[in-house]
């Protein structure tokens, strides 16, 4: 036996079961935060689900037979709800804005001839067919999103089933900001913009667990060898001792940033790689970020490394050493994970409203959903954001020299019956 | 002689823990004067407070005639502060801390170099003041803080047990700096200090710290007198009440 072991261990679970924070950290957190995950993520394969039930669809009935209407009433009969428009093609369904006008994202066409050429097979000359063709708008990313496409599939089989096997096919487009992309399935589409939907998140986390970690390290070093406290007595502006902290931070977190974005940028150009196997060009077909769509990315990535870097400080400064200095930051990291492992899952216009408020107020989705937007050439939606994580950071940099101009940044101890009776406000510079 | 601290019935609380009830002191200007007490006396609170660290949660501090807490600023510009187990930045070395904290107080490069030159030769801490602060003794450690203490020439140093946990040999060094250095540049000195024999040997007065109150005050020749004792231990003992 190892002498002494079992002393050791007691010891040391006894420590660590006392630790309240590892107790929260390792315990708490998880219980939480899967029952979260997975309530998203049920959710959104339920909505999903809900979804395929009320599609919709633009029928442009180019045929006018009997085949076209069978057709039409088998869609009805399998929740499709259709508006029928005769004497349209795609293109102008398209550019007269019929699809917001009847609100729906997709086109199913019946190409003209459809009844004939379904008559004709039928009466015995087999190499005659006949296809439908669907148009669908792309919208965005998400693991579980299209399921128009499948239904489509679905029924066309069906359908050929019934009559003859080999008689329809069915024929994909889409149509990307307006434009139409001939024989481009957006299920290929989501394919290839998932890896990127995973990649994002990830990549984020990763940088702003790490960045927190560095600040949170720093200030709780100068508390722990007591050098900020030789800094508060030197004759200098207690806020430039925060400023010249966060700027040291700032400047790991733009590092970061940069190299974040080249990251992207290569990631980016190997989907043109990938897409030379699959005959599809994600720039070609407008599905890359504009230079401004990069700008704002890494703006947007700044401002959020910002703000947790800020808020890594303030709560380190409430620790008294390195170690709880990191546990206090690790209460950051659920309103990291959370929507970001959401957010590959889902994207975020397919949520109720309240997780949507949620998911936006949190600032750390900024760059994930930016990153979406400016994809899909939403620069707007990642502006948004990069004002509402600036306010918010703004805000979070105020309380932290509210906190470096008094000596709350020396006695003030987060405790976990919640804070102490506070003393008289203290002294302002 | 001028005064150069001055508190007046100073309290402290930490929520309800009374650290500081009613604490008087005076130092003049030129002294070495020591705070000497049990754990927990309030010590520390006491030159926290002075060095603006704290603010008294009533009664005044005045340093040469400064308050602490309406002119902090001011304030800061003429003392300095030791905490008490101080370290220095781990990954500096003794040099690029010296240079580092000379910034703050150094109106240009001249006067900047003169002081770290000063700071280096006061540490003695030679060739090892190249190498980081993490590779240094504690003892080092310790030297190299009250050089860079007393580098700026302040008119008050405020100095949290500068030899606590030291070996005689180290403290003695230290004790060494602080009569030479501060005496010859007219800096005035506040320490505190659990070592008897030190407080004894390099104070021109103490003060008696127990509870958040100076219980007995004097030079170290008229207290042993006062009570009867033959060294400050005893007088110690003797006011706090163990004898
Ligand atoms: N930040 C703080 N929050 C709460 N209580 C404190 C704080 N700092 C000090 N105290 C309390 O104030 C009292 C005085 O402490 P102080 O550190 O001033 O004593 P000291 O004389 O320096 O002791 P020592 O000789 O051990 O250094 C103690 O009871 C201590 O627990
Ligand atoms: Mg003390």
């Amino acid at each position: 036996m190892l002498k002494g072991f079992g002393t050791v261990l007691t010891k040391e679970l006894r420590e660590l079961v006392r630790d309240p924070k590892i107790l929260l950290g390792m315990i708490i957190v998880p219980l939480i935060m899967f029952p979260v995950l997975g309530s998203i993520m049920s959710f959104s394969i339920q909505s999903a689900a809900e979804q395929a039930k009320k599609a919709s669809a633009l029928v442009l009935d180019r045929d006018g037979g009997i085949y076209a209407t069978a057709f039409m009433e088998n869609l009805k009969a399998n929740g499709v709800k259709i508006y029928n428009l005769t004497n349209v093609n795609p293109e102008e369904a398209v550019n007269r804005g019929l699809l917001s006008e009847y609100n729906t994202t997709q086109i199913i066409e019946i190409p003209n001839g459809f009844s004939e050429n379904i008559t004709r097979h039928l009466a015995g000359e087999t190499n005659v067919t006949t296809y439908v063709k669907l148009y669908s708008v792309f919208s965005g990313t998400g693991i579980v999103e299209d399921v128009g496409s499948s239904l489509i599939d679905l029924l066309v089989e069906r359908l050929n089933r019934q009559y003859a096997p080999d008689l329809m096919k069915t024929s994909k487009a889409s149509i990307i900001k307006g434009q139409i992309y001939e024989n481009v399935d957006p299920r290929t589409l989501s394919g290839l913009m998932i890896s990127q939907a995973i990649a994002m998140p990830i990549t984020i986390m990763i940088l702003l667990t790490y960045s927190m970690q560095i600040a949170a390290t720093s200030v709780a070093m100068e508390k722990e060898e007591k050098t900020l406290e030789t800094l508060l007595t030197l004759p200098m502006d207690r806020f430039a001792i925060l400023m010249g902290k966060l700027s040291g931070s700032i400047l790991v977190a733009g590092i970061g940033a940069l190299a974040y974005m080249v990251g992207f940028n290569y990631h980016m150009g190997s989907f043109a790689s990938f897409s030379a196997v699959s005959g599809l060009d994600l720039a070609s077909v407008g599905l890359a970020p504009s230079l401004l769509g990069y700008v704002l990315l890494g703006i947007s990535l700044f401002v959020t490394l910002l703000s947790a870097l800020a808020l890594a400080v303030i709560l380190s400064a409430f620790a008294e050493d390195v170690r709880s200095a990191q546990s206090m930051v690790g209460y950051i990291y659920p309103f990291l994970f959370v929507p970001s492992l959401a957010l590959m899952y889902v994207d975020i216009n397919m949520l109720p409203l309240a997780a949507r408020i949620a998911l936006y107020a949190i600032p750390y989705t900024h760059p994930i959903i930016a990153s979406k937007a400016v994809t899909m050439g939403d620069n707007l939606t990642a502006a948004l954001g990069i004002v509402y994580v600036a306010i918010f950071t703004l805000v979070i940099m105020y309380v932290a020299s509210r906190l470096f101009a008094t000596e709350k940044i020396l006695t003030m101890k987060l405790k976990f019956k919640g804070f102490r009776k506070r003393e008289k406000s203290a002294v302002a510079e | 002689m001028k005064t150069a601290v001055e508190a007046t019935e100073v309290t402290k609380f930490f929520g309800n823990i009374k650290a500081l009830d009613g604490l008087n002191l005076k130092v003049n200007t030129g002294e070495i004067f020591g705070l000497i007490g049990p754990n927990g006396a309030g010590k520390t609170t006491c030159l926290r407070v002075i060095s603006t660290l704290l603010l008294p949660t009533s009664g005044t501090v005045k340093v040469f005639g400064l308050d602490v807490s309406a002119d902090a600023p001011e304030v800061r510009k003429i003392i300095t502060y030791l905490p008490e187990e101080a370290g220095a930045y781990r990954n500096l070395s003794g040099w690029e801390y010296l240079q580092f904290m000379a910034n703050f107080s150094a109106r240009n490069k001249d006067e900047k170099y003169v002081a770290v030159q000063e700071a280096a030769e006061i540490c003695g801490l030679g060739d090892r003041l190249r190498d980081k602060v993490k590779t240094y003794s504690k003892g080092m450690k310790r030297r190299l803080l009250i050089a860079r203490a007393l580098m700026p020439k302040p008119r008050l140093a405020i100095l949290d047990e500068p030899t606590g946990g030291l070996d005689v040999l180290h403290s003695y060094h230290i004790r060494g700096i602080i009569k030479r250095y501060a005496k010859n540049r007219d800096t005035t000195v506040l320490l505190s200090s659990h070592n008897m024999l030190e407080v004894e040997h390099l104070c021109d007065k103490v003060a008696l710290v127990n509870k958040g109150k100076v219980v007995a005050e004097g030079k170290p020749a008229e207290l042993r007198d006062k009570y009867g004792s033959v060294n400050l231990e005893d007088v110690f003992a003797k006011v706090v009440g163990l004898a």
